[in-house]
């Protein structure tokens, strides 16, 4: 079955959680990249899958969010961009999940005047990565934690001209302003997802930034202006400081859970974690969405 | 020559017009009338409510950006000619900051300094990708008051957390205060490093005269 069939038979599907605050968790020194784990220490990497899958993911995402080779370039790696992706998706799939989703976050340039960012770069370097992720054979792909709505459809278009018929899903991170839900560029929350979704997304929706209980009406909005299926990951509350210099997330995974299960209810079809949210919190969703207990 | 009037060069900042903020700095040189007072109720309060603007949600990043260019092109201009005059604003303190190292986003640190700058601070700007070691170094070599350092990723937030312990364990850095900020930082985190927080670089200005008043 593939995910747009998955996603069609009307059960809510459940991705995973955080993947670099995971690897935090794991040691990952500061400074490093989690992909850099990728060739340094797949054993963690691969670790934090299954900790996904045997937590009840549906699908779990690769390790490539910064795997795009203008982000991989800052850090020296961007000639092992092909090998990286390509084991990426090797250690996801070893973890057995049901499907693989490739993974691909922005490349944190700007377009002017905020940066000196250029699309023509822009589809290069996503096209270049969804060779690799291609090759090594995803089942779908998430452009996601986008805050230029301009981005998102370089990446999305770029995927779709290589990878022609495969699932694409979009999600955008977007801050509450007193006015509503907004990228930090300005892009209003229904007419980006609508635009996304005509360019051909198969799922759009919202990930990090904001918590659950702040996605609510987010949730709310996007499930009555958007037609397509929304995919939804909220961090796990806000960051607090640990007395070693660490930190902690503010949400109990129960909480977590307890919002998602009532947005899968009230109809988002793609439903998991962004930062913060490990194991815990995916293993108190999946028993939440599997009891079908949407109610507090 | 009579000097531009003020609402003028609010309004080039707020527009973020650029060539008129240019214009109206030089108009405001060229006018040899008393600089500071103008640029104040100008060109300052005019990115100050840029800031304002981006708190109310009316404006986005590419308004703050456009903004801090127009402020930056008038004290361009305007710099050297207080200077000339003997009127450059008496600095409120030093800064450093910087983006930490292993994230690359530039943009609301570099607002930050803007502004701080416009304040009256003396900022010196490491750029992204910032070493705790080169915080360090800077913040010695021009015995910064304050370490301003930005992430805007969850997971470089303990780069910053690795600073504030490196500055407060040397008896070298122990005066100076730390000021963190960026996207998924926050008060209470940033609090229980012991440093202090902004949520945007318009409060950024506040905290910084607080640390240093």
């Amino acid at each position: 079955m593939s995910l747009v069939d998955a996603l069609s038979a009307g059960r809510p599907l459940l991705l995973d959680g955080g993947l670099g605050s995971a690897v935090i968790a794991r040691g990952l020194p500061r400074g490093t990249p989690p992909e850099a784990w990728v060739l340094e220490r797949p054993e963690e990497i691969q670790a934090v899958h299954r900790g996904y899958v045997e937590a009840g993911s549906d699908a779990v995402q690769t390790c490539t969010f910064g795997a795009s080779p203008v982000r991989l370039a800052a850090f020296g790696l961007d000639h092992h961009c092909e090998e990286l992706n390509r084991r990426a998706v090797d250690l996801a799939r070893a973890a057995g999940p049901r499907f693989v989703v490739g993974d691909v976050g922005p490349t944190g340039e700007y377009l002017p005047p905020v940066g000196t960012g250029d699309e023509a770069r822009w589809r290069e370097t996503f096209a270049r990565q969804t060779r690799a992720l291609m090759a090594a054979g995803v089942d779908a792909f998430h452009v996601e934690t986008m805050s230029d709505l301009r981005e998102a459809k370089v990446a999305l278009a770029a995927i779709h001209r290589e990878a022609p018929g495969m699932p694409v899903m979009v999600s955008l991170t977007f801050d509450h302003k007193r006015r509503g839900y907004f990228t930090v560029m300005g892009d209003p929350l229904i007419p980006a997802l609508r635009a996304l979704a005509e360019a051909g997304a198969v799922a759009v929706g919202a990930n990090c930034t904001l918590t659950s209980p702040q996605m609510a009406g987010l949730v709310e909005e996007a499930l009555a202006g958007v037609e397509a299926p929304l995919v939804v990951q909220p961090n796990a509350g806000a960051p607090e400081a640990l007395p070693d210099g660490s930190f902690t997330y503010a949400q109990t995974p129960e909480d977590f859970a307890r919002d998602l299960a009532v947005f899968a209810a009230a109809g988002v079809a793609l439903v998991g974690g962004c930062c913060g949210t490990d194991r815990r919190f995916i293993a108190a969703l999946r028993r939440r969405l599997d009891e079908g207990t949407a109610s507090p | 020559m009579p000097q531009p009037d003020v609402n003028s060069m609010q309004q080039a900042v707020i527009d973020g017009d650029v060539n008129s903020a240019r214009r109206l700095a030089e108009a405001l040189v060229a006018s040899g009338g008393d600089l500071l007072p103008a640029v104040e109720a100008g060109f300052i309060a005019g990115i100050r409510r840029v800031g304002e603007l981006w708190d109310e949600g009316e404006y986005f990043l590419p308004e703050l950006v456009q903004g801090a260019e127009a402020m930056k092109a008038a004290m361009a201009v305007v710099q050297p000619a207080l200077q000339a005059a003997g009127q450059a604003q008496a600095s409120r303190g030093r800064v450093v900051i910087g983006t930490v190292e292993g994230d690359l986003h530039d943009i609301g640190k570099s607002l930050v300094g803007v502004l701080l700058s416009a304040n009256g601070f003396e900022v010196h700007d490491l750029g992204a990708g910032v070493p705790v070691a080169s915080f360090l170094a800077k913040a010695e070599e021009v015995d910064a008051d304050i370490v301003a350092a930005s992430a805007l990723l969850t997971t470089t937030m303990e780069v910053q957390a690795a600073l504030v312990k490196a500055l407060g364990s040397s008896p070298r850095h122990q005066r100076r205060r730390a000021l963190l900020g960026g996207a998924p930082t926050t008060r209470r985190w940033a609090e229980g490093l012991g440093a202090a927080h902004a949520e945007n670089a318009v409060q950024a200005v506040a905290v910084a005269r607080g640390l240093v008043g």
